[in-house]
């Protein structure tokens, strides 16, 4: 681990100032139990660490007439404990409950979830400069890659660890964002990019910039969402493959569903095939089945990593029948 | 002929198990020890661990804890590479940053693994001597490297050793295996595969060293505080006598710390040089690449049965590596635990550019488990047989590995019979897979035979002192399975005192010497040396007393605190009034030391320890997902010392044997020669939510002359049999065996399609 100083800013614009002559130089933190396991391990070695729990009033979860906001700040322990998360946006109770343990749900944040770094042990290992570390290659294109990614791979085939993403994407969920050009409001699926964009980048954030606040619009009439999260183990496990899933069910027919799989892709992965093919149906298992075959067929496995379509489908078809 | 011993340099921590175990004879004992006629009053009852709170309420001091005046911290500095030359090192540098006070060179020529240590600092803080490393210029030539087995035994790979990579260290014959194929009705070839397992610790490795002249006191969290300390003068070129090893708790070894480490040398050899204290704490990371392994196993058996379920021939080829070291003998219980005349083994080395094995608990007898026991439930569905009738028919009485020789004893039926009752054997699907739906259950069982003698020339001492306190001391470790409690509850029994009379000295090489506590040797080792002094402190109380109740001393009983008369029992005299008296009488005023020494068991009989667990468990078809709903754990074991500690072994046992057969993994990659999981993110242990119901259980036979006690071992035989019985209650599940641990859901899913083809 290299010496870092810490910066303790007192509102958000201050971080944009400060890091604006530091590029790359800086790391904004949140929960940091990411951000110091990187710092530890030696994969990144920044100047100044920003912690960003310093300023006040980023942790909340307000409901208001168009929905619900949710500071960056608060914790995955809160969001996962919070009554009406749990009564409204049951998909987001799930995901956020899922996250490792108590102890890093206790100290993870909801806006950190959504900016953590892949946990592909290439990129993790010190002594490996893969291509998202600006190196010339994918080590698991070839490598060991059980647990990578299945689709939208390429240059690089980490999958988006994160569980609160799939989740917030298939409630529609929109996301704040303070930059020094001013802030904005983006739909969170427009927040992550494929290695194709930018390899050594998992979304569109700037150094400069910060992620505040999580919007999600009023759930509407029998709107119903789950997240299913499978997993190795009993329990603290990133997801082999995980799948949100999002709508107004009535007599086993789907008027409209969101489904967005999560530990198959470089980003949470929307289903939009399978979507279309489900919607309107009655849902039955197999029907299920055979949508998310559909929408899979173009997936590329690698090696060892084809046994993660088959859990597609099943993880998938088991979470969308628990809504019926 | 029984072995071969192929290599000329043979690991030591392999040899500690081969040689101590097998092929050890230890001293007759004078008069051979008849302990079935002891009652027992507190031995043999639950005993809660006399250092129980000092330990859960973070007191209990720990290798990690040890802080000492100057000390400083000690880093190393390892090979990026899986194979590379050093073509020089400048660790000139380091000195011009603050702090440092010591830097030495550690390697020349050839590092065969990545994580080989070339170079250590000392410095006043770990972040200094972090950034010390980063000013040692080392310049490799990176060489080619094989780092999986696969690869090792490719045509033309790497050599990794002087040496070829696959290389046979071990073969057996007995009886005429082609005609014992010849005799059977059936015969089935099958492969099983068990993966590299890394022993993780709770503690990290670590040491503490520190020179007072030419005296050298060093705290390490180790299981074999003398074999440190002759390790140390072996490197260090100067007398064991100088030489002080001290360990007071440590959280878990399991075979990984057997020995001196070089990292315990390297923090003598730092703290020589800055004339200050030095620590070395081992990372996370460290501990998954150079301080040992479970040697993967890649096992082929084929074996002949006839249709009644008899076995006619066994054959087992087994390859398995150890990185740079050597593989484990797997072939223990295809060779022992079940009666078959016709028995084969070949074994064979592959070298891979990884770091060196070390036992681990049971070594070779978990993988070699796993094998022959899904074999013979593979064996049984195919005879149409109960797997468990299958394994009672072929129930031996002798060892037949060793020249035919009976056991001493041996309680496996009973094992059997209260673990089939206990978990409902009838339950279980009578054809395998038989049931429906997505979530399915099945029931599996496997057996096991380990060692679990003591080691002949452990010393211990009772001491009692002229006011009546008393000490039990043996320079022994208690490696967490409650060594100290039971010194205390043996001592105490014999004395006719309360365990907590007693005060209990271990981990100090200054005390009476003791073995390293591996192979399930402690308890069969320190317990009838603290009986037999504790017997002799005993002979002196009961002399002294006779003559105050005017009767022999053998009609002198002692019971709670008090000596008596056995032939009338009116007539007594308490613990404490006889010290008491003695002293004021001048007859003892000086602290008196009994001696005790455990010198070993009657030749002619084979001493093993038995056991069989059954698992249920529930497998989702669909995700291959396999949940572990209970086991349960029944060991012979000889005479039960404490019953609470010893069903934590089997707990614990079974905890780590879950982790085994769904879990643990290390996984090496080709292209970079590192480990791609040297951290608890991907390297998976099981947490507390996949941990089943456990119930433990204890045959308490007391073995006729094993030691004066009659106790066998207890460490590893629970961590033998759970990944076969898992693994044989998923085949009984779905109806077909993984025939691989860990049992992933990829793994599962997998032999579902074999299933399909079938």
């Amino acid at each position: 681990m290299t010496n870092f100083k810490i910066a303790e800013p007192q509102t958000i614009d201050q971080v944009t100032s400060l890091t604006i002559d530091k590029k790359d130089k800086y790391k904004l933190m949140a929960g940091g139990t990411d951000l110091l396991a990187e710092i530890k391990d030696e994969i990144i070695e920044p100047e100044v660490v920003v912690d960003l729990k310093s300023i006040p009033d980023l942790s909340y979860i307000k409901k208001e007439k168009n929905g619900v906001r949710i500071g960056a700040l608060t914790s995955l322990a809160r969001l996962a404990e919070d009554t009406l998360i749990k009564n409204e946006y049951p998909a987001l109770h799930e995901a956020a409950n899922s996250v490792a343990s108590p102890q890093l749900r206790n100290m993870g944040t909801a806006g950190g979830n959504l900016c953590q770094r892949p946990r592909c042990w290439y990129y993790r290992d010190p002594q490996v400069k893969c291509r998202k570390k600006g190196g010339g290659r994918c080590f698991a294109f070839r490598g060991k890659n059980k647990y990578h990614a299945i689709l939208g791979g390429g240059l690089c085939y980490i999958v988006h660890p994160s569980d609160l993403a799939p989740a917030l994407i298939a409630l529609d969920a929109e996301i704040s964002i303070n930059s020094p050009k001013g802030n904005t409001t983006i739909p969170l699926t427009n927040f992550y990019t494929l290695p194709k964009i930018n390899v050594r980048k998992e979304n569109i954030l700037a150094p400069n910039e910060v992620l505040r606040e999580i919007k999600i619009p009023l759930i509407k009439k029998e709107e119903k969402s789950t997240y299913s999260k499978f997993i190795e183990r009993g329990t603290w496990d990133f997801a082999i493959v995980s799948a949100a899933v999002k709508g107004t069910v009535s007599g086993g027919i789907f008027r409209d569903i969101t489904i967005v799989l999560g530990g198959v892709a470089p980003v949470p992965w929307r289903l939009t095939k399978a979507e279309n093919i489900i919607k309107g149906k009655k849902i039955t298992e197999d029907l299920v089945r055979k949508a998310t075959r559909e929408a899979l067929k173009e997936a590329k496995p690698l090696e060892e990593n084809g046994y993660k379509k088959e859990l597609a489908e099943i993880v998938l078809y088991r979470a969308v029948l628990s809504l019926l | 002929m029984r072995k071969k011993e192929y290599f000329a340099d043979s690991e030591e921590a392999s040899l500690l198990y081969r040689e101590e175990f097998r092929d050890m004879k230890t001293e007759e004992p004078e008069v051979a020890p008849s302990p079935e006629k002891d009652k027992f009053e507190i031995i043999g009852k639950s005993t809660s661990r006399i250092d129980g709170e000092k330990i859960v309420t973070g007191r209990a001091p720990y290798t990690h804890d040890i802080k000492l005046r100057g000390m400083l911290y000690g880093k190393i500095l390892r090979s990026p590479h899986a194979c590379a030359e050093v073509i020089s090192m400048d660790i000139s540098q380091v000195q011009s940053l603050p702090g440092v006070k010591a830097a030495i060179q550690l390697k020349k020529g050839r590092v065969t693994y990545a994580g080989e240590q070339v170079a250590a600092v000392a410095a006043v803080d770990e972040k200094t001597a972090e950034q010390a490393l980063k000013l040692i210029k080392v310049e490799y030539k990176s060489l080619p490297f094989a780092v999986t087995e696969e690869k090792a035994m490719e045509e033309g790979a790497p050599q990794v050793r002087k040496r070829p990579n696959v290389q046979k260290f071990n073969e057996y014959t007995r009886g005429n295996i082609d005609k014992g194929f010849k005799e059977a009705d059936f015969v089935l070839e099958n492969t099983y595969k068990t993966a590299v397992e890394i022993h993780h610790p709770a503690e990290t490795h670590g040491s503490v060293a520190k020179w007072e002249g030419e005296r050298l006191t060093v705290w390490d969290s180790t299981q074999a505080i003398f074999g440190v300390r002759d390790g140390l003068a072996r490197a260090l070129k100067i007398p064991a006598s100088r030489i002080k090893v001290i360990k007071h708790y440590m959280g878990g070894g399991f075979g990984s710390k057997l020995g001196i480490n070089d990292y315990t040398v390297a923090a003598a050899m730092l703290a020589k040089q800055a004339n200050k204290p030095v620590k070395i704490i081992l990372s996370r990371r460290e501990n998954s690449l150079c301080v040992g392994n479970r040697p993967s196993s890649l096992q082929t058996i084929k074996g002949g049965v006839k249709k009644d379920g008899t076995l006619t021939a066994l054959y087992l080829k087994n390859y398995t590596s150890g990185g740079i070291g050597r593989g484990d003998y797997c072939s223990e219980p295809v060779v022992d635990l079940y009666k078959c005349p016709n028995v084969q083994v070949e074994e064979h080395s592959v070298f891979t550019n990884t770091g060196a094995s070390r036992p681990t608990r049971a070594p070779g007898h978990v993988q070699g488990t796993f094998a022959l026991e899904g074999f013979l439930e593979e064996l049984a569905n195919k005879i149409n047989l109960d797997p468990l009738e299958l394994r009672k028919k072929n129930y031996s009485t002798k060892n037949q590995g060793d020249k035919e020789t009976p056991y001493s004893s041996k309680g496996l039926n009973k094992c059997y019979q209260l673990g089939a009752e206990k978990i409902g054997w009838k339950r279980r699907n009578k054809r395998p897979g038989e049931g429906n739906g997505k979530v399915r259950r099945g029931l599996g069982v496997a057996s096991q035979i380990w060692w679990g003698v003591g080691r002949a020339g452990t010393q211990a001492d009772v001491k009692l002192h002229p006011d009546g306190s008393v000490e039990a001391i043996c320079g022994t470790q208690d490696i967490g399975c409650g060594t100290r409690t039971y010194m205390a509850t043996i001592t105490a029994e014999t004395l006719g005192l309360r365990p907590k009379d007693v005060t209990v000295k271990i981990g100090n090489t200054e005390y009476p010497w003791c073995g390293g506590s591996g192979g399930s040797t402690t308890t069969p080792s320190v317990a009838p040396a603290i009986r037999d002094a504790a017997l002799k402190a005993a002979d002196y109380l009961k002399k002294m007393a006779a003559e105050k109740l005017k009767a022999k001393p053998d009609e002198i009983n002692i019971t709670k605190g008090k000596f008596s008369n056995k032939n009338d029992p009116v007539q007594s005299i308490g613990y404490k009034k006889l010290i008491e008296e003695l002293r004021k009488e001048r007859k003892f005023r000086r602290e008196k030391v009994f001696h005790g020494e455990y010198v070993g068991r009657p030749s002619g009989f084979a001493y093993n320890t038995f056991g069989a667990h059954f698992a249920e468990v529930e497998v989702d078809v669909e995700t291959g997902k396999v949940k572990v709903l209970k086991v349960v754990g029944v060991h012979e074991i000889g005479r039960l010392i404490n019953k609470i500690t010893a069903e934590s072994q089997i707990i614990g046992g079974i905890t780590q044997g879950v982790s085994t057969a769904l879990f643990e993994e290390r996984i090496m990659d080709n292209t970079t020669g590192n480990v791609a999981n040297p951290n608890f993110r991907d390297y998976k242990i099981a947490t507390s939510l996949d941990i089943p119901e456990i119930t433990p259980l204890i045959v308490d036979t007391v073995d006729p002359r094993i030691n004066n006690l009659g106790a066998k071992g207890l460490g590893e035989p629970p961590r033998i049999p759970p990944a076969g019985a898992i693994a044989n209650a998923v085949y009984n599940a779905i109806g077909v065996h993984v025939r691989e641990i860990p049992m992933t859901p990829d793994k599962v899913l997998q032999a579902l399609k074999r299933k399909e083809v079938d």
